[in-house]
């Protein structure tokens, strides 16, 4: 097994002099590749600090954060963003589909700024819209789309750039309860097929649903258990 | 990131936002607007005038002596024998008082032959140009121009009444278009005869008119011409010739320069217009890229490269520029258009100002662009994410 995620005595503080803020304080994880893991804990546990570190959104204070192999704290905004496209799928809680763009569009997306031509590009985002049951509504822009549809949308985009890992942010809170099942579901399947997921989430009803739970509280590990809940 | 689709995703962003897009568009669409128009009024105006020259004859050479004796009746029967010349029309000139039953005025008057009038092609108001076979006589006609009959408190119906040429009566047989023509401005004109009787003393002349039979051989019958003059006046070496040739070029060359300085002068004003354009797509790019902070967070964490951001948004910019630009050409040939039917010079459409304004709108747009499109690109991707 391969390890997709690796983070070494790793700190994150924010602001400076009195009013400094210790998000993250001496984390050390391994997530290795095909594990399904849920990094739960209360707002303010430091869960989105988490998450924009394995995201490749920022670096740390201290410590080593490796993903897909890269040390973060070596790479520009340039290789960094170029890690971001081919290493993370990114899905939020709000979707966070592109405006004025038609579906089919907003999967392609990271294809394009990798430089796939558009024509390739928008074969596979249909491919991946077809995946997830979506190819009939591949011309709607996500105004036209229920929630549940833009979620599959926005799951077809970070899938499309086969990544290293699907990191998953609150994906299910903005979705009725049905509805967040199915998503969890797919996330299942998904894991299935050996594809990597790790959820940020604060609902530990989602959290049971993955194998592996990561309970962060200001800022430390408490709990790293293994294991259908 | 690939440039269509970024074109792409820019028009159909200013689709979707139809009435801020054109606000935006509107002080590069009023700047390109004026640009056309008053440029082409200047241009349209100009050569309005050049036609005019060009009327008057490409053909035609002037000489004038520098002195009241130095061309004479001779001069012009030796310049006749020239090849290349096809008509040679002499003139004389004086100066008079014009009396009217109303008022008087002093006037220069000038003799002409019977060829002046189809070399010249004076434009009539009322009544006509001296009669061909009578030009030559002496009879005592003459024809005034609108300001001299203005001058004389005369009407449109005085043709064929008297008026009095020092103290000798002549019948009135038309009055010129004073807008048309160049020098006519208080001038009479009389038959050539008539004039050496009254106001000139013959032989001399003070201008022989020469129509060459194609333009091409100006330059070439000019010089001829100049050493003929030169030869007869006995004028050697260094000594400074006691005549001048003039064309219609070095008039049309004059006109060109104050076309241009016209066309400058008024393109310059609307150019600034067309700045302060720029600075309403730079001020609204700002506000975009602030409203759009978290599709361009979006953008980053799927793998958008600061340069790929920048991009769309210069290409936002180049494309409101351009749009705004193309219309700003439709609206300003229109106007245009209107303008010369209402100056009466002739419209005219020129592809290489259009493709100017066009660029200057492009360059607006990358230069006013550019600053909201760094803004855009440097928003850190985190920020930019959990902007509300």
């Amino acid at each position: 097994m391969s390890t997709v995620v690796e983070m070494l005595n790793v700190t994150k503080t924010f602001g400076e002099g009195s009013s400094i803020v210790k998000a993250l304080d001496g984390v050390d994880i391994r997530i290795e590749k095909g594990e399904f893991v849920a990094i739960v804990g209360a707002s303010g546990s430091g869960k989105s600090t988490m998450m924009n570190l394995i995201g490749c959104l920022d670096r740390p204070t201290t410590g080593l954060v490796k993903v897909a192999g890269e040390d973060l704290s070596n790479l520009n905004d340039k290789k960094l963003t170029s890690l971001r496209n081919y290493a993370i799928g990114f899905v939020f809680q709000s979707f966070f589909l592109l405006p004025k763009t038609d579906a089919l569009d907003n999967v392609a997306t990271p294809l394009f700024y990798r430089g796939v031509p558009a024509k390739e590009a928008r074969k596979k985002a249909m491919e991946m819209l077809s995946k997830l049951g979506m190819a009939d509504r591949y011309t709607h822009q996500s105004t036209e789309l229920s929630g549940g549809q833009q979620q599959r949308v926005a799951i077809a985009r970070a899938l499309v750039t086969q990544p290293s890992l699907i990191l998953a942010d609150e994906p299910t809170g903005a979705l009725d309860s049905t509805t967040g099942k199915q998503v969890m579901d797919l996330f299942e399947n998904l894991n299935r097929e050996g594809i990597t997921i790790v959820l940020i989430t604060h609902d530990l009803e989602i959290a049971k649903r993955a194998k592996r739970r990561i309970t962060l509280k200001d800022g430390k590990i408490i709990n790293d258990e293994r294991g259908a809940a | 990131m690939n440039i269509l689709i970024a074109a792409r995703l820019a028009f159909s962003r200013i689709l979707a936002t139809k009435t801020r897009s054109g606000l935006t568009m509107l002080g590069i669409i009023i700047g390109v607007m004026s640009l056309i128009a008053l440029v082409s009024v200047a241009q349209g105006a100009t050569s309005g005038i050049q036609d005019q020259f060009k009327g008057l004859g490409a053909r035609n050479l002037n000489i004038t002596g520098t002195t009241s004796t130095s061309l004479t009746i001779d001069d012009a029967r030796e310049i006749e024998k020239e090849p290349g010349i096809e008509i040679v029309s002499e003139t004389v000139s004086g100066r008079a008082t014009l009396s009217s039953n109303q008022a008087s005025t002093r006037a220069q008057i000038v003799g002409v032959d019977s060829d002046y009038k189809s070399v010249v092609d004076p434009d009539i108001f009322v009544g006509s140009f001296l009669p061909d076979v009578e030009t030559a006589s002496d009879a005592r006609l003459i024809v005034l121009s609108t300001t001299l009959a203005t001058d004389l408190e005369l009407d449109a119906f005085s043709i064929g009444s008297t008026i009095a040429v020092g103290s000798t009566e002549f019948t009135i047989v038309g009055i010129l278009d004073d807008a048309d023509g160049f020098g006519t401005r208080g001038t009479a004109y009389i038959p050539l005869e008539t004039a050496f009787k009254y106001v000139a003393v013959p032989p001399y002349l003070s201008s022989i008119t020469v129509q060459t039979i194609n333009e091409e051989i100006v330059p070439e019958v000019t010089a001829n011409l100049t050493a003929l003059l030169k030869a007869r006046h006995n004028i050697t070496g260094e000594r400074e010739a006691d005549f001048v040739i003039t064309d219609a070029s070095q008039l049309l060359d004059a006109i060109g320069t104050v076309q241009q300085f016209l066309s400058l002068l008024l393109g310059g004003i609307a150019s600034i217009s067309l700045v302060v354009g720029g600075i309403g797509i730079m001020n609204i790019m700002l506000v975009s890229v602030r409203e759009r902070t978290r599709e361009i967070g979006i953008r980053r964490a799927i793998g958008a490269q600061q340069s790929q951001i920048l991009t769309q948004f210069l290409i936002e910019a180049i494309v409101l520029s351009l749009v705004g630009g193309i219309i700003g050409v439709i609206i300003g040939e229109i106007v245009a258009y209107f303008l010369a039917q209402l100056g009466e010079w002739n419209f005219v459409l020129s592809p290489s100002m259009i493709l100017a304004s066009l660029g200057f709108s492009m360059f607006v747009g990358v230069v006013f662009g550019v600053w909201p499109a760094r803004t855009a690109s440097k928003l850190k991707p985190v920020e930019a994410l959990r902007f509300e």
